[in-house]
């Protein structure tokens, strides 16, 4: 069972029962939203922080559950609260205040392009815009029709001096034309 | 001294302790250094920069390791570049601070300049305006302009519910994070957050239902602008047009010192009023939202008489010589041994002494009790000998204390002291140990848990007592050599035994009895879950004094009590054995409630003053109904004055005055907030007069406090309790004319009450043993108990009127653990059937994450007092359950 019928039978329960009460005290994860692998995982990260200060381990937790779908669903946030014993509102906040943690459905690949100035300088805006245009997007960006790539202009990704460039997850970029873009974007395509 | 601290703040030089803030050292000479994140109750965070100073220290020559002096012979002092903020930097030796300088004011300009880039400044239409220190601090010390660009401002939506009592107003919000801190810090409930960042960021709450805390309204009190507002004043008044009236609140026996701003003769908000040995500056939203009974338009407002099945109005004069003549008949034909009364717990101490002594000596019976309804069966009488000592306060105790709490859910009990012992052990440190037969909120602050069966209390504290002798932690008392005859009757409580029987093991009870025995002071709480068995209160008592906690301040027994005067009702002598002040009865006095209430009961006529037994029992319902003559004093027609004859309106707590004796013995009054009461309303101290009037007594009292003056003669634990020292304001170190930095009215004026000395206080008398062996236990492996606890947001009378909290109260619903629910195979909101004894009670189920096995929790007072009809009067009891299937 993947984790995206996992969750689709996760709502339908959800739905079935009736809900009116505090979640906090309710029995509401009656499955859990992590994988086995991703609960082995996450053994292995809270092994690193003492057991009264689980809550230390929230970004790991956070990237853990973002792995998969590159976004984080209101049951991935509080699958990942019940597992370090914080509220809800404390892991939405350090979502809030992290770039990389997103909670609206995403691409599998999130491509993110600085075109502030010293970047706009070395022709990032229209490398950008160009960019949206080959993937069939609007100049303000968005999600490509397949769910692949996210594409979205940012404020200073750090490396200013070999723009163009673009942050694809984890990943940099640099010194990027046009057609070594296409590489990526179809190599990234074959990777499914 | 080392540990003290001489430093000058604007060239005037001030000492204190090591680790002082300079804002708190400012105050110390009455310099106030602007804050609006700052708060003394809250860690310091220096978020908001308000309270930039200029700080500079001496130099220290290297190679002497002394000050490099100037040619005057003074240190010379080095300025930090930049300034600092006060609110986070400890003061050190030698330390200068400029306050006032031209620079630290420039910057104070140009922090708020910052701060009001997105303000809307729509304070004529702010429920803040008139008491916000953002309004106060901005006319001091802004610049009369600002340079950002207008079109720049950021918006956001401006009556945002960030719960359901709590809205936000982000634009006016100044991300000090008060509000987070508090409920994280204090609260615990860290339900509110940040999200996003820089101009971006504002609060959110995702908890479920959102804002989930019963202490909500205090952010909004603490919030030093309009960001936070309550929905029960949200444009409701200004609060310069407000008459703020002090009270003390009605709702439990913590006894929360409080404001009524009052204006054309309705309450308009409440606020908290400072009492550090109280409540600190805090409420509970119950206290805060639930005043609306005061205005009802469902208030009773004329006497009413029976004629057949409905009611007449009559008038006070009517009224009373019906009653007077019935009363009066009916002990000539039937004696005073077929008359009785029931008081509510909630009356004042003047109202029930006066209820006493009209049944003492006018009816001359001793039936009278205050024991119904959630006091029911509670009967606590350690606070007596060895309640807490005079001067104990929660709010300061720390690593020195241990603190036992056994069978209460203080966070539903009693908000404000499940704050105060959370934070003695969360932020100062004390061992704090919570037992109980389930999980409750404190287990997340305590430092031990003990989790033991229902019903076996009792035995845990007398293991308690037997580890503390075994391990020769016993102590001498108060002078008194103690004996091994005072443990002669004493069975084996082995640690052994009593883990077998409680659940408990061997090493947590040793370990508990050592870690309670061997701390300087000790304090024990036990509430209603712990049981009624007289047992467990024998232990507490022989477990404090043995281990010399008793008898001084931070030390004794406190017993969370259900009602506002609870303490004050067993003061008073609402009891059928004991007289006011614990005086027991020779001849061994009158019947109880329960006999009185009970099938074939003896009682022929009752008055029964802000008391409500027919709701609880069909039994009582049958009884009252089948009453010769019934007088009902209330404030609304309740269940039981549907029954009466004659029933008496009585003026709500805050049409009168009167006082209150809180679970820790303090005795405080509260005072008129609304001058006109309902209709012809009554005060129920004057009603009672006037009936002992009417039968011919010789009663001339004309105020409360002409009451309270008799009972100040002839009960010796309220000797000194006078009104006017009840009422004498206390000056507080900290007490500033900006009392709003803080979160509080203007014209909260602060008394502290009185507390009356425990027999263990007197050094005189030797406080004896007693040993009450525990009751049997029925089934040592029950299959599922169902225990009835009390909530905050229950069915209670007086909380129904308030429309602000309606969607709080909690719904008839049976909290199970996921394996019992697992074993019935039922989920979340399916019905089941819980039976004993022949009565069923068909409930809706709530898995619930954390409760134990074989534990189940339906709340009792919930509309039709399901929880009632099964366990009764107690407060657990073992039931069947069955999934109802479809």
């Amino acid at each position: 069972m993947t984790k995206n019928t996992r969750r689709l039978l996760v709502l339908f329960i959800k739905n079935l029962i009736f809900l009116n009460v505090d979640r906090q005290f309710a029995y509401y994860n009656i499955i859990t939203m992590w994988t086995q692998q991703e609960q082995q995982e996450l053994t292995e990260i809270l092994k690193k922080y003492p057991a009264d200060r689980k809550m230390s381990a929230v970004l790991p937790a956070l990237y853990l559950a973002q792995r998969e779908k590159n976004w984080l669903a209101d049951e991935d946030i509080e699958a990942v609260a019940e597992a370090l014993d914080i509220s809800p509102t404390h892991v939405h906040s350090v979502i809030g205040f992290y770039t990389l943690f997103r909670k609206e459905p995403t691409g599998k690949y999130l491509v993110q392009v600085c075109t502030d100035l010293p970047c706009a300088l070395r022709g990032a805006e229209a490398f950008y815009q160009r960019l949206c245009q080959r993937l069939g997007l609007s100049p303000q960006g968005g999600t490509t029709a397949d769910g692949l790539f996210t594409v979205e202009e940012v404020v200073c990704i750090a490396a200013c001096d070999k723009a163009p460039c673009a942050q694809i997850n984890l990943e940099y970029y640099e010194n990027l034309t046009d057609e070594q873009m296409d590489g990526v974007i179809e190599q990234l395509r074959k990777q499914g | 001294m080392t540990n003290e601290i001489t430093l000058t703040i604007d060239n005037i030089e001030v000492t204190v302790p090591q680790g002082t803030l300079i804002v708190e050292a400012a105050k110390k000479i009455g310099k106030e250094i602007p804050v609006f994140c700052y708060h003394g109750k809250l860690e310091p965070v220096g978020m908001c920069r308000m309270c930039l100073v200029e700080v500079g220290t001496p130099v220290i020559d290297q190679t002497t390791k002394q000050p490099t002096l100037d040619a005057h012979g003074k240190p010379i002092i080095r300025f930090a570049p930049k300034p600092v903020t006060a609110c986070t930097t400890p003061v050190s030796p030698g330390m200068a601070v400029k306050v006032d300088s031209e620079a630290a004011l420039a910057d104070r300009k140009a922090v708020l300049e910052f701060l009001l880039t997105s303000h809307p400044l729509d304070c004529p239409v702010c429920d803040k305006g008139g008491e916000c220190p953002l309004q106060d601090l901005t006319t001091r010390h802004a610049a009369g302009t600002s340079r950002f660009d207008y079109e720049d401002k950021q918006h956001f939506p401006k009556k945002y519910p960030l719960g359901d009592l709590i809205v936000l107003d982000m634009e006016r919000c100044i991300i000090c994070t008060r509000c987070v801190r508090f409920q994280n810090e204090i609260a615990h409930d860290p339900v509110l957050a940040i999200e996003e960042r820089g101009r971006h960021a504002h609060i959110v709450s995702y908890s479920k239902p959102k804002f989930n805390s019963h202490y909500s309204g205090n952010t909004a009190d603490i919030c030093p602008v309009g960001a936070l507002t309550t929905r029960d004043f949200r444009f409701g008044a200004r609060s310069w047009e407000l008459t703020n009236v002090p009270t003390v609140c009605n709702h439990c026996g913590v006894g929360c010192n409080m404001v009524l701003g009052t204006r054309h003769g309705e309450i308009k908000r409440v606020m908290p009023r400072q009492n550090e040995l109280v409540n600190e500056i805090w409420l509970c939203d119950k206290g805060r939202f639930g005043h609306h009974f005061n205005g009802s338009p469902q208030r009773l407002t004329k006497p009413l008489v029976r004629d057949g099945e409905e009611f007449v109005e009559t008038s006070w004069d009517e009224a009373l010589k019906m009653i007077a003549e019935n009363f009066a008949s009916i002990k000539e034909t039937n004696g005073a041994a077929a008359m009785g009364g029931i008081a509510g717990a909630h009356l004042s101490n003047e109202d029930l002494y006066l209820f006493q002594k009209f049944f003492r000596e006018v009816i001359e019976t001793h039936n009278l009790d205050h024991r119904v309804g959630l006091s029911a069966m509670l009967e606590d009488d350690t606070a007596y000998t060895v309640g807490v000592g005079v001067g104990t306060n929660l709010g300061q105790v720390g690593k020195e204390t241990a603190i036992l709490v056994v069978g209460s859910d203080l966070d539903q009990e009693a908000p404000i002291l499940y704050l105060r012992v959370a934070a003695a052990s969360f932020k100062r440190g004390a061992h704090l140990i919570n037992a109980g037969g389930r999980r409750t909120k404190l287990d997340a602050q305590a430092k031990v848990t003990l989790r033991y069966r229902y019903g076996t209390a009792p035995y845990l504290a007398w293991g308690l007592v037997s580890a503390v002798v075994k391990q020769g932690l016993a102590k001498d008392l108060q002078g008194f050599p103690l004996n091994e005859d005072d443990f002669g009757g004493l069975p084996d409580y082995s640690a052994t035994k009593v883990a077998a029987i409680t659940g408990i093991s061997v090493a947590e009870i040793e370990a508990t009895a050592k870690a309670f025995a061997s701390a300087p002071n000790g304090i024990v709480l036990f509430g209603l879950e712990a049981g009624h068995d007289p047992s467990l209160r024998a232990a507490l008592e022989t477990l404090v004094l043995i281990t010399g906690h008793a008898g001084k301040p931070n030390n004794g027994i406190i017993a969370v009590l259900p009602q506002a005067n609870s303490r004050g009702a067993a003061d008073m002598g609402i009891l059928p054995h004991r007289l006011p002040g614990y005086v027991p009865i020779a001849s061994g006095g009158g019947l109880s409630a329960q006999e009185m209430l009970a099938d074939g009961s003896p009682i022929k006529t009752m008055l029964i003053a802000g008391a409500d037994p027919a709701v609880e029992s069909e039994t009582y319902r049958n009884t009252l109904s089948n009453l010769d003559f019934l007088v009902v004093q209330d404030l609304f027609l309740t269940e039981t004055a549907k029954l009466a004859s004659v029933v008496l309106p009585a003026k709500s707590v805050a049409e009168r005055d009167g006082t209150f004796t809180n679970l820790e013995r303090r005795v405080q009054a509260f005072e008129v907030g609304l001058p006109l009461a309902k209709g012809e309303a009554w005060a129920d101290w004057l009603i009672i007069a006037s009936i002992a009037r009417h039968m011919g007594a010789d009663w001339g009292y004309a105020s409360a406090d002409g009451v309270m003056a008799e009972i100040t003669q002839l009960v010796p634990l309220y000797r000194y309790m006078k009104f006017e020292n009840l009422v004498a304001p206390t000056a507080l170190e900290r007490k500033t004319a900006h009392y709003i930095y803080e979160g509080l009215s203007f014209t909260a004026e602060v008394r502290e009450g009185l507390q009356w000395p425990t027999l263990a206080e007197d050094k005189t008398a030797k406080v004896p043993f007693r040993f009450i062996p525990p009751a049997e236990i029925q089934n040592p492996k029950p299959n599922l108990i169902l225990v009835a606890p009390r909530v905050l947001y229950d069915d209670g009378r007086l909380l129904a009127e308030s429309e602000v909290v309606k969607n709080h109260l909690v719904k008839p619903m049976v909290w199970l653990s996921r394996a019992d629910a697992a074993k019935l195979g039922i989920a979340d909101g399916e019905q089941v059937t819980m039976s004993r004894h022949g009565v069923a009670v068909t409930v809706p189920v709530q898995i619930h994450r954390l409760l134990n096995e074989g534990v189940a929790v339906l709340p009792r007072n919930l509309a039709g007092r399901l929880a009632e009809q099964l366990v009764g009067a107690g407060v657990y009891a073992e039931v069947e359950i069955q999934p109802v299937r479809n």
